[in-house]
């Protein structure tokens, strides 16, 4: 059987979609963790961009610390953290934070520079213009800035979620379980239908969930934008 | 006159031709690799080193070039000529590609009569099987030196729950269990378990056996039994426990040289005893006890490989 | 805590491994540029390729980067083949981008002046097209620089032939100074990068330097203003 044949074989038989180490399960997981480091990551670097793209402070002091994050290699990351945070709990101090923790590091960079660069790429004409009506910078922030750049934003979002989707399978090394878990068993087994079968896996949550961030991207450009947007 | 000027080209042409035929000192290199964890690059290196003493040239790059999943078909594709392998999960490897469903010592590749726990009947078998894969490999002689799977828990969990051997630990179900990641489907693994202890590994945590991973699960108390490997430093710098395999499930794991047929083809009758020489007396004069020591000296005290291994050759005169 | 002793012991080879890692990252650069560069300039004669190529490259983009040296291995053995097609992906996968977008977000007004010039598709390209992509282009060369030196150290799965400061990472998890010397060489190595290519950029592209503050992130915007003189 071709190795696109046994994928597939894999990939329908029933048996791997039930149990604990089943598909739906490790999908689960995957998109737990995945979603878990996006929304922690935006949390941090949504506001902070934000504001340093409205303020103009802090630009250079930004773009360092998100290059530093970019740097770091995630698997070393990984294990240097597992030490301390096994502190707080054995096993999911373990199996989870430290992996959950190094994907926040990757998903803060794309989102940060993005929302900076998006709100620092406004037109300062609108910026001045809305200021000189008297809109207090809150809501010259919400009101103009911001459905602006929007689309800019969510692109960051984009590029975080493929890389953390992506990475994220690195937790199965030190046993988060999610589709990770198919290609470490599958090399270990030797079983390339599971292998493949956990990539292809992968492949297309990425693909997805990249699509589906693409549509709401458009979705929300402003209107009077669209033309321009790509 | 031309005749004899094209005579003259032809036979100073043979004898060109003879001279670098005979094998006058053009030896095939020697392409070495091994597993990816400390023990099997330092045995290549030993190997590596000890046959460039005798006029070999060796070429390293496939040492440390990852798991038996990628060494081992790298063996059986002439990317690697000779590496070293411990021959009861070298054995075991090759009856799980057979079929994960066979039952321990049983498979398309090896008799159900063998005693896995001898290291003659296992190194025959392995040998066996070995003629069939790649063209044709050898397994030279094995040494007394072994690395066996071991099944480790702290000190604390084994006064807490009085535990000296495996039958212990189907009475303690709710210890936490790290196995080896191709332990479900490895027939000395996940089914010898269940048969011999009664354990089940399918809520077990899976983990690269004998591996960073699985030590760091064991020292921060995520899991409470680990599978780890006999030799391993960590169980001494730790004071943890290894569980007596009383009924025997675990094969003999003693370290042998594997070399591909064709390298062998390729050496003249007197290098060729040369090769097998060096490696063999390499065999026999390691033994368990030196290669924890000298595994001690790469991990614990942070040596380089090569200097570890220049020194144990030449303070055994191999050198 | 750091072991001054092994470190001293080992500076020939920890320099050893830094020329190594910057040679891996080199090659790929290098093959990746010139891939990218090859198809961004097929694409704008035919889109539809562009369309068919970023889709495929996404997908490697998916696929974790151990299990695709893993996999090749089998393929093309023990070589730097095997290092460095995985890199070259990856590299591919963002410059291509950058490539593409670059090259199509001119301004229509200022291809029209260049028309109206007479210039011709060629002088175009040459003189107007690939001059207004640098910026893009050289954000996305900081970009995969970046991430190619953070994905050069997990080539030490291969071996220790590989892996260039990645090596000191693996080979003893528990000895926290040989960690850090490769953990901390690969982000300086990194961070190094980044601001070499920051002031290529800058001297490369001095009009984009006037009024607001630039970016480098390099993911492609669309730029229908024209950019500030």
């Amino acid at each position: 059987m071709t190795i696109l044949g046994s994928v597939a074989a894999w990939l329908t038989d029933p048996a791997n979609w039930t149990g604990p180490g089943g598909i739906p399960i490790r999908l689960a997981q995957h998109i737990g963790i995945s979603v878990a480091s996006l929304a922690i990551g935006a949390a941090i670097a949504l506001p902070a961009g934000l504001w340093i793209g409205h303020t103009r402070r802090g630009v250079r002091l930004a773009i360092n610390l998100a290059n530093l994050g970019r740097a770091v290699p995630s698997l070393a990351a990984i294990g240097i953290l597992v030490p301390f945070t096994v502190l707080i709990d054995p096993e999911a101090g373990f199996k989870v934070y430290p992996t959950l923790i190094a994907m926040v590091l990757l998903a803060v960079p794309p989102i940060l520079v993005n929302s900076y660069a998006g709100i620092s790429e406004v037109d300062p004409d609108l910026v001045e213009s809305a200021r000189g009506m008297g809109l207090r910078e809150r809501q010259i922030l919400s009101a103009v800035e911001i459905p602006i750049a929007l689309p800019v934003i969510i692109g960051g979002l984009r590029s975080a979620t493929v890389q953390v989707v992506a990475t994220a399978t690195l937790g199965a090394i030190y046993g988060l379980g999610a589709l990770g878990s198919f290609i470490v068993e599958g090399s270990a087994q030797r079983d390339d239908a599971k292998l493949f079968g956990g990539v292809v896996l992968v492949a297309l949550l990425a693909l997805t969930s990249e699509g589906l961030l693409g549509l709401l991207q458009r979705r929300l450009t402003s209107p009077g934008l669209r033309f321009a947007a790509r | 006159m031309r005749q004899f000027r094209g005579l003259a080209l032809g036979a100073s042409l043979l004898v060109l031709l003879g001279a670098c035929s005979t094998g006058g000192g053009s030896k095939p290199t020697v392409k070495i690799g091994s597993d990816g964890f400390y023990e099997a690059k330092l045995m290549a290196e030993i190997y590596g080193q000890a046959l460039e003493a005798k006029g070999f040239t060796v070429d390293r790059t496939g040492i440390g070039i990852g798991k038996r999943a990628v060494s081992a078909p790298a063996l059986e594709g002439g990317q690697l000529d000779l590496k070293p392998e411990y021959i009861g999960s070298g054995l075991a490897y090759y009856d799980a590609g057979a079929g994960a469903s066979a039952a321990p010592g049983a498979s398309a590749a090896t008799p159900a009569t063998i005693d896995r726990g001898d290291p003659a009947a296992v190194a025959t078998a392995f040998q066996a099987v070995l003629k069939t894969k790649g063209g044709g490999i050898t397994l030279l002689n094995y040494s007394p030196a072994a690395d066996q799977n071991a099944f480790v828990v702290r000190k604390e969990t084994a006064d807490q729950f009085h535990l000296t051997k495996m039958s212990d630990l189907a009475a303690n179900s709710s210890l936490k269990l790290g196995v080896a990641t191709d332990c479900p489907t490895n027939p000395v693994c996940g089914k010898a378990l269940k048969d011999a202890y009664g354990i089940d590994v399918v809520s077990a945590t899976l983990l690269s056996p004998c591996d960073t991973p699985m030590v760091k699960a064991l020292l921060a108390k995520t899991i409470d039994v680990g599978e780890l490997c006999s030799t391993q430093p960590d169980i001494a710098v730790n004071s943890w426990v290894v569980l007596q395999d009383d009924k025997k499930t675990q094969p003999a794991d003693n370290i042998a040289p594997l070399v591909r047929d064709d390298l062998l083809g390729k050496l003249s009758a007197a290098d060729k005893t040369t090769f097998e020489k060096v490696l063999n007396d390499v065999s026999a004069k390691m033994d368990t006890a030196t290669l924890t020591d000298l595994g001690k000296q790469v991990s614990v005290d942070n040596k380089d490989i090569k200097v570890v291994a220049t020194a144990w050759l030449k303070a055994n005169s191999l050198v | 805590m750091i072991d001054w002793g092994w470190l001293l012991d080992h500076v020939g080879a920890i320099l050893g491994r830094t020329v190594q890692h910057i040679e891996l990252t080199a090659i790929a650069l290098v093959v990746g540029f010139a891939l990218s560069f090859l198809m961004a300039l097929l694409s704008l004669r035919r889109p539809g390729v562009y369309t068919i190529v970023s889709g495929l490259a996404g997908i490697f983009f998916t696929i974790p980067s151990y299990a695709m040296f893993a996999a090749f291995v089998a393929f093309t053995g023990l070589s730097i083949l095997t290092a460095e097609i995985p890199l070259v992906l990856y590299t591919f996968v963002i410059f291509i981008r950058n490539m593409v977008v670059g090259l199509q977000s001119v301004p229509r007004d200022v291809s029209e002046a260049a028309e109206g010039l007479g210039f011709t598709t060629r002088q175009r390209l040459i003189r107007v097209e690939i001059p207004l992509a640098i910026p893009l282009v050289m954000a996305g060369l900081r970009l995969a620089s970046v991430s190619t030196i953070g994905l050069v150290t997990i080539t030490s799965i291969l071996g220790d032939s590989f892996g260039g400061l990645g090596f000191f990472i693996t080979e003893r998890p528990f000895f926290a100074t040989e960690v850090l010397v490769g953990a901390i060489g690969s982000i300086l190595l990194a961070l190094g990068a980044d601001v070499l290519f920051a002031r290529l950029q800058r001297r490369l592209t001095p009009w984009s330097q006037v009024g607001r503050a630039r970016t480098g992130d390099g993911l492609p915007r669309s730029t229908d203003r024209p950019v500030p003189a």
